[in-house]
């Protein structure tokens, strides 16, 4: 089975997973997991729409190049900040940090 | 010639190199850097007011430059400027990272400036998280709280999960349309919107947006990162940031075209749940930047009711705001900023004896909190008209009642500030006079006048909001 709707199916499906884990998980790393998947959903459909729909252009791919890129990036922020509330609690547990009541 | 159309963004990046190399000294002098600093970010003012009359189209039509994106760049320039300009005493960041803030809300600035000139999918993401990136790395920087790396983490978490939300709906938008450009989804829209995958991937696309904004549903970092940020960054934040996103919301929603119904509805749903949560929750808070977070949801929900008339007068009257609210907020928080001792945060009862301490910034912090709160003369009375008008003009009646019922509950907790301000006395009996820089009194001067003459003469400039939003597509 080779079709879009295959494509679209599958990424929808990580995209919820990813979602499911931001809200549910507690380990910090654990939820930078779950927001990589959802940029990976969002690549895998400019991918997808890119070959079945406007095959002769290369925006997709040029996309997804771009969000990898940009995904390594903010995996770094988010550590090195991740890596501060460390010091200061020594967990990595969300639960711990609770000074602020959004 | 066409270089010149990019001169913000060049002079702004200039900045940011000369900023990167003072980081890098080993002696750190912070009235230097200040002094550098202030004089960039000053500088900045003419350049972008320079290149306002510009307009063309830069990097194979990704980039286009018009008198609604040079008005916006102005606004953030000034919001740069307003920022930098009260970082004289910044006790709330070790003096090692000094050149390092300045640093980075450069960058910021310059994410932002790039943002409202952008008119590709990928520009725009490149853009936005150019600026949120740099804001993620700022409020973290703070010295001696404890909960700045809280607000961090919650910062970059929610932020980054909103930009996925974006990249979801921006891959749909590319599916059903097969371009990245906005121009020519622009015309393709009124066909795209009644398919479920068009409209889901602007829904998408939106909601990521509103997390910036934080409007109702997506506010939920606001108040903590508002409380963990130092006080300078929450002001950037709550001003310049705030420009800009509601430069990208009126971006994406004029695409659709003025009788949609759907988006309207979802707009007015968002808009009325914003006002009143933020005005409610606002009313018990102690701390006044948590205060102010929640007043900025509000603010958001009336930002949003000009959008949603998905006209020209409304996209105006919501450029008008945009300018009204960064004048006025930044009025509060420059007096927050001078009032709290050494870079901590502000309750309420802080504020007691301010009129004797300094009978300039409780003026200022008055004037900037009737404007929040919408009383006339001030300019904020002024963009809460045009905005109501705009929503008027085209019938929506129980949207403005809601609208003006909200602006009398906000007055309630508005009061509650100037009444600390002006009648409390304080609990010790000699409190120091706030010593009041020359500077400083000229731009309180300059804001009080702004504030004022703004609201009784908003023609001029209204009518050149009218003309950058005519241009937009």
């Amino acid at each position: 089975m080779n079709s879009l709707t295959l494509y679209l199916l599958i990424s929808a499906v990580l995209f919820s997973f990813g979602l499911i884990g931001v809200m549910m998980r507690r380990s910090l790393i654990a939820i930078l997991v779950s927001i990589e998947l959802m940029l990976n959903a969002a690549s895998l459909n400019f991918m997808a729409f890119n070959k079945f729909l406007s095959p002769d252009t290369s925006i997709g791919q040029i996309y997804t190049l771009f969000i990898m890129g940009i995904a390594a990036a903010e995996a770094a922020i988010a550590l090195s900040i991740f890596l501060a509330l460390f010091r200061q609690l020594r967990s990595i547990n969300i639960e711990r940090a609770r000074e602020l009541r959004g | 010639m066409k270089s010149l159309l990019f001169l913000p963004e060049i002079y702004y990046t200039v900045m940011a190199l000369v900023l990167f190399l003072l980081s890098v000294q080993t002696v750190a002098n912070r009235r230097r850097t200040f002094l550098v600093a202030f004089g960039l970010a000053s500088l900045g003012l003419f350049v972008t007011l320079f290149s306002v009359k510009m307009h063309g189209h830069l990097f194979y039509n990704a980039y286009r430059v018009d008198l609604f994106s040079q008005v916006f760049k102005f606004m953030l320039a000034l919001g740069l400027f307003f920022v930098v300009a009260i970082c004289d005493n910044l006790e709330g960041i070790s003096e090692r990272e000094h050149a390092e803030f300045y640093f980075f809300l450069t960058t910021c600035t310059i994410g932002m400036m790039m943002l409202v000139s952008a008119v590709e999918l990928l520009t725009f993401y490149i853009a936005l998280e150019l600026s949120s990136y740099s804001l993620y790395i700022l409020v973290p920087l703070r010295r001696g709280t404890g909960f700045d790396k809280e607000a961090g983490v919650k910062y970059i978490l929610i932020g980054a999960t909103a930009s996925a939300f974006l990249l979801f709906g921006m891959s749909l938008l590319f599916g059903v349309s097969h371009t990245t450009y906005l121009p020519e989804l622009f015309k393709l829209f009124p066909n795209l919107i009644t398919q479920p995958a068009g409209a889901i991937g602007l829904m998408l696309v939106l909601a990521g947006l509103f997390f910036k904004q934080a409007v109702f549903p997506f506010h939920f970092w606001a108040p903590d990162v508002y409380q963990g940020a130092s006080n300078q960054v929450t002001t950037y934040i709550a001003t310049a940031s705030k420009v800009a996103a509601i430069a990208i919301v009126i971006r994406f929603v004029g695409l659709a075209s003025e009788n949609n119904h759907m988006l309207v509805q979802v707009l007015t749903v968002l808009s009325v749940a914003s006002m009143t949560f933020g005005n409610l929750v606002a009313i018990i808070q102690k701390d006044i930047k948590r205060l102010l977070a929640y007043s900025s949801i509000a603010h958001a929900g009336y930002v949003l009711i000009g959008i949603l008339t998905l006209d020209k007068t409304g996209f105006a009257s919501a450029m008008f705001y945009a300018l009204a609210y960064l004048i006025m907020n930044f009025s509060c928080f420059m007096v927050i900023v001078k009032v709290a001792p050494n870079g901590r945060n502000v309750w309420v009862k802080d504020l007691a004896g301010l009129h004797k301490r300094s009978p300039l910034l409780a003026m200022t912090l008055m004037l900037g909190l009737f404007g929040l709160a919408g009383i006339p003369p001030t300019i904020g009375f002024t963009g809460k008209f045009l905005v109501f008008l705009a929503a008027m003009q085209k019938g929506y009646l129980a949207l403005v009642i809601i609208g003006m019922i909200n602006a009398t509950i906000s007055l309630y907790y508005y009061l509650i500030i100037i009444k600390a301000a002006y009648l409390l006395e304080p609990d010790e009996d000699e409190i120091p006079p706030l010593k009041v820089g020359a500077g400083l009194k000229i731009l309180n001067y300059g804001l009080i006048a702004a504030i004022v003459l703004l609201g009784i003469a908003p023609s001029q400039l209204f009518d050149i909001a009218k003309a950058a939003a005519s241009m937009l597509y």
